[in-house]
């Protein structure tokens, strides 16, 4: 337990909430125990049981993300909105970036799109750097060194962050170009057999990106502070398509260093796609061998309401690893998962 | 067959008839996708390297390989010498092929190596080993208030490792061969 650093920690997510209450943003504190919890495919819930005095037993899980109870408020017509709290996510690797319990901040606006979004994120994150900073003059924990340095440097520096869409990035880090084998799963598998990869009878079109984008692309986003945006449709189940082709997604991931730090979309607010996109992450589940649950039509009915907002999830210990040079998760947490089930 | 969540460091993967050893290995999971052992493999023949990744669904050739424990006896022109305890036996391995951590070898320590066809591929250190810090600035007193502090310290073997600034010439410490970090000192 280091106390330095839970005391940063702390002082981090005071300066986020300071943030966005300073700029007319209401926090939500949505509730953490669901009946009916995100079905992303890759995603696991904790399961549990809720019991009622009189009897009933009610099946139940911790939120992986507040996405669909934020998205309800919106609907209602309230407009920037955040919230900051504990999310919980089962069978991850425990691998210094990843606790099954962690703080995720996401926020919202309505009428808004992936510029916003961007805009905000850059905004906030180098506001809470110049404001961690000044807290901390004088004290150790503002001497980051090592590899995190010269991140820290560039993540505060008065240059716009770099923004890169994936074709960009396919084009820039291998030469690849993506447009032509979108959607294309035997032209995709061509590309990575040529590029040394394996390919197996059960990989998707998804898969196939993924053992190009993890070997060659992701290690390097980071370099410089950069926000990756425009997704292959097929991987973006809650965003709007890009209107001017519908083969990719308006969806934006910001990348610092070694970390993914923030994942948003503009909003799909169009139920029967929505329905669709949910049919569909439910039977891959299936397929996948993995347990499945009905959709949650309460949150279906409430999109068309919703408008065109834009919405974004940012990994708050991601940040304060960052900022207190801390190369593992497990190093600013009162005590880890690791700690307290593994050793 | 094997599981990619067998796949560690050392280990040999066939693939078309081609045997790649695993250098580095990190599992991911990048949320929205599978999960995957993304790993910087070599070519055992051509000594060509790959970063590839591998779905945790999928099956991989794990091949058997013969691990010989030796004893580490001197580096020349020709690279690292190793001695097989028991039967005497000696074998090379190139500058190219002990990589980075040759800066660890101790002579006369013993290691594990990994054999293909009589032909050592791939050495494995013992993960956390002792060393002397042989060079480090004296500590200046006032800023000890934080473990967080660290100097540069050169060690017998010659290569820096960055130490809390309260080690000392003369103490031992032990580095984690695997990040090349400080551990302890130890007593």
């Amino acid at each position: 337990m280091d106390i330095e650093k839970l005391k940063a920690r702390s002082a981090v997510i005071k300066l986020i909430r300071r943030w966005f209450d300073e700029r007319g943003f209401t926090e939500m504190h949505t509730p953490r125990l669901v009946g009916l919890p995100g079905q992303e495919p890759y995603l696991e819930p904790f399961w549990t049981e809720v019991i009622e005095e009189s009897g009933p037993h009610h099946p139940a899980a911790l939120i992986t993300s507040p996405e669909y109870m934020m998205k309800r408020i919106l609907a209602t017509g309230l407009d920037r909105i955040y919230d900051l709290g504990p999310c919980f996510r089962n069978n991850e690797p425990w691998d210094g970036t990843h606790d099954p319990e962690f703080l995720m901040l996401e926020w919202y606006r309505r009428d808004s799109g992936l510029e916003d979004l961007m805009r905000d994120t850059e905004e906030m994150v180098k506001w809470v750097i110049e404001q961690f900073v000044v807290l901390n003059e004088g004290r150790q924990t503002a001497e980051v060194e090592g590899p995190f340095k010269k991140i820290l440097r560039q993540a505060q520096d008065d240059e716009r962050w770099r923004r890169l869409t994936v074709e960009q990035a396919w084009r820039e880090y291998c030469g690849i170009e993506l447009a032509p084998v979108l959607e294309d799963r035997e032209a995709m598998a061509q590309v990575c057999r040529d590029r040394g990869q394996s390919v197996v009878d059960d990989d998707t079109w998804d898969d196939l990106y993924f053992k190009i984008f993890l070997s060659e692309i992701e290690p390097k986003l980071g370099e410089v502070p950069t926000f990756l945006h425009r997704y292959p449709a097929s991987m973006s189940a809650l965003a709007r398509k890009s209107s001017d082709d519908p083969r990719w997604a308006d969806r934006v991931e910001l990348y610092i260093g070694d970390y993914e730090l923030a994942n948003g979309f503009a909003e799909l607010s169009d139920p029967v796609e929505q329905h669709k996109r949910f049919e569909e992450e439910q039977l891959l589940r299936q397929s996948l061998g993995k347990k499945s649950w009905p959709i949650d039509e309460t949150f279906i009915a409430a999109l068309p309401q919703m408008g065109n907002a834009a919405g974004i999830a940012f990994g708050v210990e991601r940040l304060v690893m960052l900022l207190t040079g801390s190369d593992s998760i497990n190093d600013i947490l009162p005590s880890s998962a690791r700690e307290r089930f593994s050793s | 067959m094997g599981s990619p969540s067998d796949i560690k460091k050392s280990v040999v993967i066939r693939e078309n008839g081609e045997l790649w050893l695993v250098t580095e290995f990190q599992h991911v999971n990048p949320g929205k996708g599978a999960a995957f052992v993304r790993c910087r493999v070599k070519n055992v023949k051509t000594g060509k390297t790959l970063e590839k990744t591998i779905k945790m669904s999928e099956s991989v050739d794990l091949v058997e390989m013969e691990y010989r424990n030796m004893q580490y006896l001197y580096h020349d022109a020709t690279g690292y010498a190793f001695m097989d305890s028991a039967s005497y036996e000696q074998a090379t391995m190139s500058d190219e092929d002990v990589g980075e951590e040759g800066k660890y070898l101790k002579e006369g320590m013993e290691v594990t190596l990994t054999v293909y066809e009589g032909q050592p591929i791939a050495l494995q250190l013992p993960r956390k080993m002792t060393f002397k810090i042989v060079e480090t600035a004296p500590a200046v007193k006032g800023d000890t208030a934080s473990g967080n502090v660290t100097k540069e310290a050169k060690v017998e073997n010659g290569f820096i490792v960055h130490v809390p600034i309260f080690v000392n010439e003369g103490d031992m410490v032990v580095v984690n061969t695997d990040t090349g970090e400080y551990v302890e000192r130890s007593k």
